[in-house]
């Protein structure tokens, strides 16, 4: 790879022959290069993985996780078999929170979007909002309901 | 070396004209790359299930319903399986990070157990669902249905495959510590398909119809 200049607009590259060639020089662009990373991505101690902010969970953080997704996944075969006992309005509401809670643990724990750059929760956000207003836009013209 | 090489050997720094934007996310393009994937697929699956609600309470359709076919003591299991292969899959990642490769290899064979599992349950649900009389082509409900389900069964598929093809590297000693993000990318894509099934199991087995 190679420097291509330091002039407006440039493409600073930390390695390179152009760059190594003048010692100085390197060691000034590089620190004028950590001066422009934002502060979150340069937070990579050893045994973080690239793009982590955090460290990733403990293994008995992950079991306890697992078992409050087995928990959960009970309450929601319990709450469908309430069918004809409460409304199925109440029911509808119930099973989608229990889903939405194990959506978010599955992926901030599993995922480690609590831990990785705010960058791809944004992603993943905007992936789920748009899947979620393409079931309102689909479901609603068409005048279907539960 | 700064903290700058050992952190991101192989990517470049991008700044503006005014060099005050800065594109670096601390991340390979690995990551990011499955990440715009993973983002993508929610659409891609969001298409489906809107489908799948929309046909299966469509009036005048012929062939069983799904209250007449949907064994919910028997899905709920498989849930359950895809569930835990989450948690071996985050093992694994946790076993690699250690430089634990036994471990590593015990845990991503279980979740590629699991998964292999999850598919032969589906297969079953598929034939028992055939045997009663839903077919691909029998009813908007049975297209929808199959489509959805199978779509996702053929993620859960190729995760298996991805993640197999991880430890057969491993047995031939071609991966070490080095190498946990391949393992983290992976099981992010893993981990999705668990989300996925998350809603898929709400809103096609238990919603009331």
């Amino acid at each position: 790879m190679s420097n291509e200049g330091t002039a407006e607009g440039t493409v600073a590259t930390r390695t390179g022959a152009s760059v190594s060639e003048q010692p100085g020089r390197q060691e000034s662009d590089l620190e004028r290069l950590e001066e422009m990373i934002p502060e979150s991505a340069l937070r990579h101690a050893p045994g973080l993985l690239p793009g982590e902010v955090k460290a990733h969970p403990d293994p008995l953080q992950y079991v306890v996780v697992a078992v409050v997704l087995v928990v959960i996944t009970g309450l929601e075969i319990g709450v469908s078999y309430l069918e004809g006992s409460i409304p199925n309005g109440l029911i509808i509401a119930l099973l989608l929170v229990m889903a939405f809670v194990k959506f978010f643990l599955v992926a901030s724990w599993y995922m480690h979007l609590r831990t990785d750059q705010p960058v791809f929760r944004r992603f993943f956000v905007i992936g789920t909002i748009a899947a979620i207003l393409l079931y309102a836009i689909v479901l609603l013209t068409l005048h279907v309901s539960f | 070396m700064t903290a700058v090489e050992e952190r991101q050997p192989d990517l470049p720094v991008i700044s503006d004209a005014h060099g005050n934007h800065d594109a670096h996310t601390g991340s390979t393009n690995a990551k990011l790359a499955m990440w715009l994937f993973l983002s993508s697929d929610c659409l891609f699956f969001g298409a489906f299930i809107s489908t799948f609600l929309l046909y299966r309470d469509r009036p005048g359709q012929e062939g069983p319903t799904p209250g007449d076919l949907f064994d919910i003591p028997f899905t709920s299991v498989t849930s359950f399986i895809l569930l835990m292969s989450s948690l071996t899959m985050v093992l694994a990642l946790a076993a690699i990070q250690r430089g634990d490769m036994r471990r590593f290899r015990v845990w991503i064979i279980a979740t590629v157990l699991f998964g292999v599992t999850f598919i032969g349950g589906q297969i079953f649900e598929f034939t028992e669902f055939s045997r009663e009389g839903l077919n691909i082509d029998t009813s908007l409900f049975g297209s929808s249905f199959f489509v959805l389900t199978g779509l996702h069964g053929a993620h859960v598929t190729a995760g298996i495959i991805w993640l197999l093809s991880l430890w057969g590297l491993s047995m031939q000693e071609h991966m070490g510590q080095g190498d946990a993000e391949r393992v983290e990318i992976a099981g992010l894509y893993w981990h999705f398909v668990d989300v996925v099934w998350i809603v898929i199991f709400t809103v096609v087995y238990l919603v009331p119809t």
